[in-house]
Order: structure tokens, then sequence, then C-alpha cells
């Protein structure tokens, strides 16, 4: 994102009801309000109110430049605000609109809830309220199931140098005035929290749940609409001159993006610099300003801002381990040529029954490590760890546990997992956690060019932790790095299997990342030694079972 | 616990029965042989090896006239054509930035007897990816097992350059035939 996003404050400062209908009908709030309202009044300088005014600043950001945090919701009490403000000369009748400009300059119509919607039509919210029961509406209809949300607003940059310019032009203007020195202008909001303040409330009501820091997100996305025919002329500039190497260049792929857009206008085409207030000094004005900050009246608005609004929720995490009997099962989903490879994936089967019971969009697959399609996945099982994006429903306990049972009671018996649980962000650090060096264990079904003999099992077992050398494997060498990589063969202990002299399973223990198979058979010679260098004859791998992957992460509790 | 092991231990046993006497070797599996009898010179017998990832091996195959003098091959050289082919690295996935493209006639090395010496080519057009240098310590790998060990080298040839190639050489059999008198009546 271009701008800055944080999250609301959470407001514990009034009740909200636990009801559906109108916040502004609650009668308890309402004369809170009232009170409040007056009591904030008594400080208002009518002069000042008046001037911007007249300079085309909406009400909302003369409360926030004086540092008035009044949950007004309703437009009667804007209304009632204003005769206040106004003076008893003020005409009771007068509609709001007609004193309040039809879009700030400051805030471009932003605390006015005023913005251009889908289809580019202008919406225009009477209250915080109306605007809030839009938002709900989103989250309603995308069917989330949520217990708690976070507010997160990102703005153009003109809106915080518009909050600069203002907050210079007051301090310039009246900094002589009593009112001035009682109160210090750095209580004023900003933009951003000034919205963030006005609709946490009616969406705490209307959602039923608390705002404040959770994993799904009401983002709210102001651009300019103007800054996109800004960017076409620029654009057009540059394709001129297409010798000539820009940093926008790189952006020109991306001008159809909106959401560049203000990163574009922010970088390139905005002249003017946001300089940092000291707004502690008492003098307000520092030496090396340049003239463009001087710059009041701010220009005139003709368009609101382009509102784009998502609800989502953060990616949530499945952790556990699962076992693969099959050898003709892969592990991720593997297309060549439009033509599946083995008969199903990994991925697949637990993913394809995670999804639906949260109602996420996709899910991203990870494992600590991987196995061969034709190599089954045994004993403990090897950990994983599914990545749901957006889900609408997070899954009680209960429901996992029921997920977990309806895999393991497939029909076709390929795949097992253990232990699946949501984890949070820790699961990622515990996978990734020492991968490199955790040590696995094997069980080979090897065939050897002689009889086995007695001195075989002790000169198998005798060695423990050897170096072994492996260049690449030629079956990957074709998309690996040419290596050649010493790796740690830790025990290995042959057992002997009935009926048969030339056959035997190793049993072994090896660091992460061994070519098991090339062990075995030596890969011509590439991997030394090798089972058949140590027993001096030829050996072959039939088969190949991993039997543990020694982590400490999604065990058994 | 103890259940577990024992259910595990009954997955990894294979039923004997269904275990043939001699199972396809590594090679056998993952290759399929392709043979260029009389390479550019009379007796130059070479085999291909061309993995399904598309590398391909090279090397010297059994009906070689080499193999035929007294002593088999003695020593193997790879200071061949304009460079020391063992001195050379590739690296990197790629492996386009420093690999030496060779023709199919390019020579590769130089395998020596008590007679004679016979220069080894390419056979495929490709990159070179490595060679076998264990044979420059070792040249007796080539005596004893000239189809595994005591390979030459790993080409990489573009798919377009394999087709190219492909229709000029010996599947086994064909092979095998052409060779009759080398292989008696197997």
């Amino acid at each position: 994102m271009a701008n800055e996003t944080e999250d609301a404050p959470t407001n514990s400062a009034s009740e909200s009801h636990a009801t559906s209908a109108d916040v502004e009908r609650n009668p308890t709030d309402e004369d809170k309000n009232e009170k409040l309202l007056n009591d904030a009044v008594q400080f208002l300088p009518t002069d000042a109110v008046k001037d911007l005014l007249s300079k085309e600043v909406c009400l909302r950001c003369i409360f926030r430049l004086f540092g008035m945090q009044v949950p007004i919701c309703s437009s009667l009490s804007v209304k009632s605000l204003l005769c206040h403000v106004l003076g008893e000369q003020a005409d009771l009748h007068q509609n709001i609109s007609s004193v309040e400009p039809n879009i700030c300059r400051s805030c471009l119509g932003i605390l006015q809830f005023t913005y251009c919607g889908d289809k580019e039509r202008v919406v225009e919210n009477e209250s915080a309220c109306d605007f809030a029961v839009a938002i709900a509406e989103l989250v309603k209809k995308e069917g989330h199931q949520i217990d708690s949300f976070s507010l997160e607003v990102s703005m153009p940059p003109t809106i915080l140098e518009n909050e600069n310019k203002l907050s210079l032009y007051v301090k310039r203007k009246y900094r002589s005035e009593a009112w001035f020195k009682d109160r210090s202008i750095s209580e004023c909001s900003s933009t951003k929290d000034a919205l963030k303040f006005a609709l946490t409330n009616p969406l705490e009501t209307l959602l039923d749940v608390k705002c404040g820091i959770s994993t799904f997100h009401i983002r709210l996305t102001y651009s300019r609409v103007e800054a996109s025919i800004r960017i076409q002329n620029f654009v057009e500039k540059i394709e001129g001159c297409k010798r000539r190497k820009v940093d926008a260049k790189n952006c020109l792929d991306t001008v159809k993006d909106k959401s560049a857009i203000t990163g574009v206008e922010n970088s390139v085409v905005s002249t003017t610099e946001v300089i940092p207030v000291d707004e502690k000094s008492s003098n307000g004005l520092q030496d090396n300003e340049p003239s463009e900050t001087h710059e009041f009246p701010l220009k005139k608005v003709n368009e609101p801002c382009r509102l784009e609004c998502l609800c989502f929720r953060t990616p949530i995490y499945f952790g556990g381990r699962y076992l693969k009997y099959s050898r003709n099962v892969s592990q991720t989903r593997w297309i060549i040529d439009e033509e599946r490879m083995g008969e199903a994936s990994i991925e697949e089967i637990i993913g394809g029954n995670i999804l639906p019971m949260c109602r996420g969009d996709s899910y991203k697959f990870h494992a600590a490590g991987r196995e061969d399609i034709d190599v089954r996945m045994l004993g403990s099982g090897r950990p994983f760890l599914f990545e749901i994006q957006n889900a609408r429903e997070v899954p009680s306990e209960l429901l996992v546990k029921e997920i977990e049972s309806k895999i393991n009671s497939l029909e076709n018996k390929l795949v097992r997992v253990k232990n699946l649980k949501i984890v949070g962000s820790q699961g990622w650090t515990l996978m990734r956690e020492g991968e490199a060096e955790k040590q696995k264990q094997y069980a080979a079904l090897v065939w050897i060019s002689r009889p086995l003999q007695d001195e075989d099992f002790q000169t198998i077992s005798s060695l423990k932790e050897t170096q072994i050398l492996q260049k690449t494997p030629i079956r990957v060498l074709h998309r690996r790095s040419p290596l050649e990589r010493e790796k740690i063969i830790n025990w290995m202990k042959i057992e002997k299997i009935a009926g048969s002299s030339q056959y035997f399973l190793l049993h072994m223990c090896t660091q992460a990342g061994t070519y098991i198979k090339e062990f075995v058979h030596g890969d011509l010679g590439r991997t030394n030694p090798s089972i058949g260098s140590i027993l001096g004859c030829r050996a072959e791998i039939l088969q190949l079972d991993v039997t543990d992957v020694k982590m400490n992460c999604f065990l058994t509790e | 616990m103890q259940d577990d092991e024992e259910e595990l231990h009954k997955l990894l046993l294979p039923n004997v029965h269904d275990l043939p006497l001699t199972p396809p070797s590594a090679i056998d599996f993952n290759f399929v042989a392709y043979f260029a009898p009389d390479f550019l010179k009379p007796g130059h017998d070479q085999y291909v090896y061309r993995h399904a990832n598309g590398l391909c091996v090279i090397g010297l195959a059994p009906t070689h006239v080499a193999f035929k003098d007294e002593g088999g091959i003695t020593a193997v050289d790879f200071n061949v054509g304009k460079s020391d082919r063992s001195g050379f690295k590739v690296t990197g996935k790629r492996k386009k930035q420093n690999a030496q493209h060779f023709e199919s006639n390019t020579a590769v090395c130089k395998v020596c007897t008590n007679n004679d010496s016979y220069i080894v080519r390419c056979c495929v057009k490709g990159s070179l990816l490595e060679v076998n240098n264990r044979l420059i310590k070792q040249p007796g790998l080539l005596n004893s097992s000239a189809d595994r060990e005591g390979y030459i080298a790993i080409i990489m040839p573009k798919p377009a350059d394999w087709l190219k190639i492909k229709s000029s050489l010996l599947g086994l059999e064909d092979y095998k035939r052409k060779r009759e008198e080398c292989f008696g009546s197997s």
C-alpha cells in the first residue's frame, strides 16, 4: 500500500448495545452526546469557525483542528452544534449543506462521508452511521463470521499536506488570540484518526463485536480521482522520450493499478513537500519553510476521493503431520503438459477438506521437506502447514478434529493426518527452525549382486556418522546446480528378510538433504561412498520409506 | 507405542514372493539406452544413455575396439582438442554461462591401451556438463564397468538437437543384432 495504515484505538468510552437497529435512536447515547457537545462548544471561537467555513473547510475538520473528539453521529446533533457556533442570529432552519462546503478542501470529503464508489457513482452519506451501515452490509454480504475487527484507513498524501497547511494557517492567524494560547494546537487530531473515531462505535454496534487487534480487517482505501488524469499526461510524456531511464518508467506497467496511482503521484507529480511542523514551539513557524506551505486557501476540490472498501481475514494456519501410504501420490499438485502425475496429491487431499470448512478463498501448502512420489511417508509423519486465505469462518477445535477424522476415513486410505490444529504464526517458525539440521530416518529395500554374508551386518552397523560426498544426482542435474554436497549418515542397520539371500531391509538415519537412492546405487560412482562400494558389489534400491522426521513441531501432546 | 512400531514394521516388510530374482538396475529403470556403432571410425562403438529429464550419459559400448586390445584400457586423457576437458567446471542452475557447447563429433577424451589410443567423441550435440574425472586415476573402471562407473561424460542437448541425432542411433536390440558376432548366440 502506498500510504500507512494503523489499527483503530479500542474505544471503551461508550457502551454499545447489542441491537442491529439504527444507532442514532439510542436515547442514552443521544443525551450523552448532547451534553458533550454543549461542553465542547463553549470553547469554539465563532470567528475562526466562520472563517474556516468560508474557506471551504468542513465542520468535522474544524472540530478535529480544535481537538474536539465528540462522537457526533447524527446530523441532528451537528445541526444543533451549528446553531450554537453561529450564534443566535443563525437561522434555525438553515440546512447544514448550505453552510458546509460541498467537498471539504482539507479532507477532500472524507470526513463528510462522501466518496466515489462503485461504477464512479458519488455517494454522500448523511452521517457516520449511514456510512457504517454500508460497510457493515459488505461484511455481511461476504458471509464473514467474526468476533472482532480491526479498522484500517489509507488516504492519499494530499490529506496530510492539507492538514499541515491548515494547521499552519490557523497558527499564524490566531496565535495572538487568548483562546489559542490556552490550548495547544497539537491537540488537533488527524483526518485519519477522526474518521476512525467516527466509525468505530457505529460499526461495533452494527457488527456486534469490538474493534481492536484482530485477524479480520476492514480496510478503507481512499485515492484521488484526479490523479489518474495527471498520470495519463505524465505517461504520454515518458513514452515520448523512451531512451531516458526514469524511475517512473517502472510504474508504467502498474499505472492501471489504482493503488499505484497514489504512489506515483507522491513521488513524481506532487511538488509540495510535507514539512514536519514543530507543534510545541510557541512561534509555530520555522525559518526554512518553502513558500508552498504558505499556500492558503487550499485548492478547490471538485471531486471526492474514490473509496475502495475491502474486508478480509488475514491468513489462518493449520498445522499437523501427514503420512503417505501410497507410492503413487505426490506431495503437491504435479501437472506436466496438462497431465497429472500420480493419482492424487497430499496438498489437494488435505487442503480440499480444510478449505471448504473455513469458506476461504484459497490455500497455500508448506511442508518440512518432501519425499518423492514413489516414497511412502510413515511413522510419526511429516510436519506441514496450510495457510488459508481470507477464511470466512474460523473452525472450532471440535470442527478441526472432525476435519482430521474425515480425511483419515477416506476410502482409498492414501493419506493420514495427525495432530491437526489451528496454530498461530509461530507454527511457521517452528517448521523452518532447524529444518536443514534435522535428521530423517529411512527404511530401504535393497538388492545386492551377491548373497548377504555375516560380516556385512557388522560392516554396516559399525559405520557411525559417516561422511559421504554426493555430486548432484543425474536425475535432478537438469534443474539443480552441479555441486558436490557433504552429507552425514548417522547410523545404519541391516535387517535380514526371511526367504531371500540378496534382498534386505536397510534402516538408516541421515542428515536432512541426503539423496538416499543415490547413496544405495551410487549414481554411476558420483556418490561416494555408497552401499555398493562399502559392500564391494553392485547394489540397487527397490523401495524407500521415510520412517521418521525428527522434528519437534506438531507432535502428539 | 509398541503397537505403532509393529504396525510400521509390517508395512515395511515386502512380500518375498513378489520380489524378482534380479531387479532392473537403476540405469535400466531410469535411462533409455542408445548406441552409435562405428562412430566416425570403424569399431568405435559408443553408448548414449538418455534420462527422462533429457540428460545424456555417454560412454564406451562393450563392443568398442579398445577392449579388444590385450590388457584393456590403461590410461584416459582428457586433454584433447582445444582444452583439457577435465579442468572446467559448470556452475549454476541454468548452466548456460560457462558451459562448453560441443558438436557431436567433438573430442571428449582419449583412451589408451598398450597398443593404441582411441578418441572418444561427444556423439550428441549439446552442453558438456561433466566429465568423469575418476577415470584419470582409475582407468580400470572402463574395463570393469564401462556402462556404469566407467561412464565418460554427461551432456545436456537441446530438445531439437536430440531429435536430430536420435534418428541415427540404434536401440539395444538393433545394436545387438548388428554386433551379433560379439554377443554370440544370446
